[in-house]
């Protein structure tokens, strides 16, 4: 039996996120990330008056598109597709001239300008390929990240996606990105 | 950056990563490319904050890359918060104590001396042999805030002499402990995971500290579809994600736990048959809640009247799967311990006792004790004189702000001596220039600690503790609805020269003729400890796992027999306290109207971030990022009244002291109150990120002294500030 193709993708629940930070100081412990740069954020809105607000919270980092513009703008092929869909940079095939961070729809890369490549959550495929969760996934208090194969009907992302309402950012971009957020 | 440079560096760094195995960590390379890397996974038990998850710390090559949660806890519900990921910056910090230091300019002067541990040792013991000849041993203060090693350093004071232990509950909760003991004779846990309706007063669970009731709340907010009532002056992310916020009058949450004792009393919404099988004291309180209507508590609180009576009747509906959750928090008003009786009287009358969803009586798992020589009980009374003054409160933790009034005033005796383990009283007790005043009249003052904390900047000698990443600890068993005993172990080798607190405690113990009583390791430690767990090798269990918990899961209604007798008084729930009354204190919850601030003036309100342990982390440099300012929330009705605008520097003056910080003009904040974040402004010039004026202002400075008047604990909300703009 041939066998079935995976397809990485991260469900967001933010009426979870209690921006407590955890997401984003694992994976600067995970990823080596300087303090000068991140790899994932926390998208903070208040509206309203007293006693009436509301405060929205709402974690986000590469959505690892099925189209990604990035992808196709590299001059080199540094910036590259997994079969298993997460997006990653080949550090040795970087020139930095960050056309992808300009194609990028998200802003979800970054220069590093003590290396001279361009860097971005690449969903911890170390930890994926040893069996792990992302790291920013394994850490959260409250769960708020759900990652697993969307082409796995029994996995925990397609069960949500069947049975909850969603929508993905900048869809009119035709990136088709893969961060699922619950509404 | 061109790609030939970019070569160049990654070349080098290759380079770097064959020749010297030691600095084989390439900040770029992703560890399993690299070839010879010897990855190891120590489970072991985080202390970023006192709540002692089980993590796993990755370690390659002798660098501890990554920490972990261990899923084998049912504690720590497989996660590990902001501040345990940010650990390794304790370990790896530049600034942090590296070897003992010696102070050779003044004191808060920032001259220090590098010197050997027998060096360290010597001194301090020969100035601690001083004050004990000059006044006797119970003129030393030994300050400790809980963690595993506490036990070894309180052990030492009173095997020095001292009665003055002096712990961190009056800090705290110490009111919430004493209000829920002296009704049901135990501190209970609340089964927030079962829970389907859950009413908070100001404790901002989802943020305040990450600890497994944050989990449960969340779970039961969102999954579980729990009902989820939040009180609070301020707008919190516990507010945010609560079904009902009401930013309530400050310090009238008594007016509304009364009004909905009214409710559920008068309209028969109480549980008859639990009642009147596991308490006492029902009649009297059903006379005594009768004024307090929820058209009464409306006036108090702000909130109105048809809410609290729907709100009463949802939770006596709900019942037993509701529970008023009790804390935690440090008091916040002189009469704080009453408040807590009156959440702790409203849950005893909906039977939500020894419930799955209500309050649950902590499990415990008993452990061994190491037989040492016992010492013989200091001889002097206490300094902060708990029997006169708390005779209810715990005695072994002491009353930590009258301790400093009494020290202030000389009576009943000369204190001179401070030792302090880990704790940071300049910054965790109010009106920070009383404890300044206290630290110039020590003769003096030793510090352990794992950082320049602004207390160890002001130390004679500062002894530098291990790291938890580095150190043996005693295993701990922490109780609960599910206890677990853990582990904490090193995940590496001290990368300085520090020590475990034990061996701290017994080179000082050597030189103070004291060694007889610390005859052991703390590998014989915790064989005794370990040795009756139901589990083959259990320390060897523990080394693998970090962690053990009963495999049966949480119970319920072990005390709910007609034979049980609660460890109160009456052996029953005491809804009316003839304790209290007995010592002249009132038997049942009595509210009085507080004093508002007066016209130009704000009540000044705490409050926590879910990436700073209180003082503790605000110098950690992956959590500073998160916010590495304090400002003053204020109201912009409130601030326009005064002519502030966001961003703008004011001056923020109380009765204690006065800061300046900018100002955060924001909604989320009542207009009669302002709030500021604690742990910056800090002295202590090794908490570079922290310190001065840059990163903001010092709320210790500011705030007054006032004490819960039942428990001691310190009320931190009773200070009015005036704002004006620098």
């Amino acid at each position: 039996m041939a066998e079935r193709k995976k397809r990485y993708a991260l469900v967001i629940d933010s009426r979870k996120c209690i921006a407590c930070r955890a997401c984003a100081v694992a994976c600067r412990a995970e990823n080596q990330v300087p303090l000068a740069y991140t790899r994932n954020w926390l998208n903070q809105e208040l509206r309203g008056e007293l006693p009436h607000l509301l405060a929205i919270s709402e974690p986000e980092q590469c959505h690892h598109c099925a189209q990604p513009a990035c992808v196709r703008v590299c001059p080199t092929g540094a910036s590259y597709q997994r079969a298993d869909g997460i997006v990653a940079i080949n550090d040795r095939e970087c020139v930095g001239c960050r056309y992808c961070m300009i194609a990028c729809p998200f802003d979800a890369r970054f220069f590093r300008e003590d290396r001279g490549v361009v860097e971005k959550c690449d969903l911890c495929k170390a930890r994926v390929d040893r069996g792990e969760m992302p790291a920013c996934v394994e850490t959260c208090p409250s769960k708020v990240r759900v990652f697993g194969d969307i082409n796995d009907p029994e996995s925990n992302v397609a069960q949500l996606l069947t049975t909850r309402q969603f929508r993905v950012k900048k869809s009119e971009a035709g990136t088709a990105p893969q961060i699922y957020y619950l509404l | 950056m061109n790609r030939r440079r970019f070569l160049g560096f990654a070349v080098t760094g290759v380079a770097g990563a064959t020749l010297a195995s030691s600095v084989s960590y390439l900040p770029w390379s992703s560890p399993e490319k690299t070839a010879g890397v010897q990855r190891k996974e120590i489970p072991t038990t985080c202390e970023m904050c006192v709540n002692k998850c089980s993590i796993i710390a990755v370690v390659e090559n002798g660098k501890v890359l990554k920490l972990n949660p261990n899923p084998e806890s049912p504690r720590s519900r497989g996660m590990v918060c902001a501040r345990g990921n940010a650990g390794l910056q304790q370990v790896y910090d530049p600034a942090r104590l590296k070897r003992p230091l010696l102070r050779t300019g003044a004191r808060g002067e920032g001259k220090w001396k590098a010197v050997s541990w027998d060096e360290a040792w010597d001194f301090a013991a020969s100035k601690l042999s001083e004050v004990k000849q000059k006044h006797g041993p119970q003129a030393s203060i030994w300050s400790s805030t809980e963690s595993f090693a506490e036990t070894f350093f309180k052990s030492l004071g009173l095997a020095f002499g001292s009665p003055n232990v002096e712990r961190h509950p009056t800090l705290c909760l110490a009111s919430v402990n004493l209000a829920y003991s002296l009704t049901f004779g135990t501190v209970p846990s609340f089964d927030l995971a079962n829970a389907k309706y859950i009413i908070m007063s100001g404790a901002n669970r989802l943020e305040s500290f990450i600890m497994p009731d944050t989990v449960d709340l969340i779970g039961s907010t969102t999954d579980r579809k729990a009902r989820l009532i939040y009180l609070d002056p301020r707008f919190t992310v516990t507010a945010s994600k609560a079904d009902e916020w009401y930013a309530l009058r400050p310090h009238s949450d008594l007016a509304f736990i009364l009004a909905l004792i009214n409710v559920i009393v008068t309209e028969n919404r109480y549980d008859k048959q639990f009642v009147s099988a596991y308490t006492v004291g029902m009649d009297q309180l059903a006379e005594h809640v009768k004024p307090f209507t929820p058209e009464w508590a409306e006036v108090e609180t702000e909130i109105p009247a048809r809410d609290i009576r729907r709100i009463a009747r949802e939770f006596s509906d709900a019942a037993p799967r509701a529970v008023y959750y009790a804390g935690r928090r440090s008091s916040w008003y002189r009469d704080d311990f009453h408040m807590r009786r009156a959440q702790a009287i409203l849950n005893a009358i909906v039977g939500n006792w020894d419930r799955q969803g209500g309050m649950v009586p902590n499990a415990k798992i008993t452990l061994g004790e190491l037989m040492f020589l016992p010492w013989d009980d200091p001889q002097a009374p206490r300094v902060d004189d708990m029997d006169k003054n708390f005779p209810l409160a715990a005695k072994g933790d002491g009353a930590y702000l009258k301790m400093r009034e009494n020290i202030l005033a000389g009576v009943p005796y000369p204190v001179k001596a401070w030792m302090v383990h880990k704790q940071d009283p300049m910054n965790a007790l109010p009106e920070q220039s009383k404890t300044l005043r206290m630290i110039e009249q020590m003769d003096f003052i030793g510090v352990i600690d794992v950082q320049m904390s602004d207390t160890a900047w002001y130390a004679d000698v500062v002894f530098p503790e291990s790291t938890y990443l580095e150190r043996h600890d005693p295993i701990e068993m922490l109780a609960g609805i599910q206890p677990v005993v853990v582990m904490r172990q090193p995940a590496i080798a001290p990368l300085h020269d520090t020590k475990p607190t034990l061996e701290i405690v017994q080179g000082l113990a050597k030189r103070l003729g004291l060694s007889q009583y610390f005859d052991y390791t703390v590998e014989q430690w915790n064989e005794a400890q370990a040795k009756d767990l139901p589990i083959d090798a259990p320390l060897d269990y523990l080394r693998k796992h970090g962690v053990w918990s009963p495999p049966d899961g949480p119970k319920y209604g072990a005390t709910l027999t007609p034979d049980h007798r609660f460890g109160t008084e009456s052996g029953k729930i005491e809804l009316y306290s003839a304790r209290l009354k007995q010592f002249g204190y009132d038997p049942l919850p009595v509210y009085t109207t507080p004093s508002q601030p007066p016209p130009g003036k704000f009540r000044l309100i705490l409050g926590r971030k879910a990436f700073f342990t209180q003082a503790n982390t605000t110098n950690n440099a992956w959590l500073n990022t998160f916010q590495p300012e304090n400002r003053l929330w204020i109201h912009p009705k409130a601030a326009s009244g005064i002519g502030i605008r966001d961003g703008d520097l004011v001056q923020v003056t109380s009765a204690a002291g006065s800061i300046r910080v900018k100002a955060r003009v924001s909604e989320e904040i009542r207009p009669d109150c302002v709030f500021t974040l604690h742990g910056y402004g800090k002295k202590s010039q090794w908490q570079r990120l922290a310190a001065g004026e840059k990163s903001g202002g010092c709320d210790a400075e500011i705030i007054e002294t006032a004490w819960d008047t039942v428990s001691g604990g310190g009320a931190f909300h009773e200070t009015f500030v005036k704002v004006t703009k620098v």
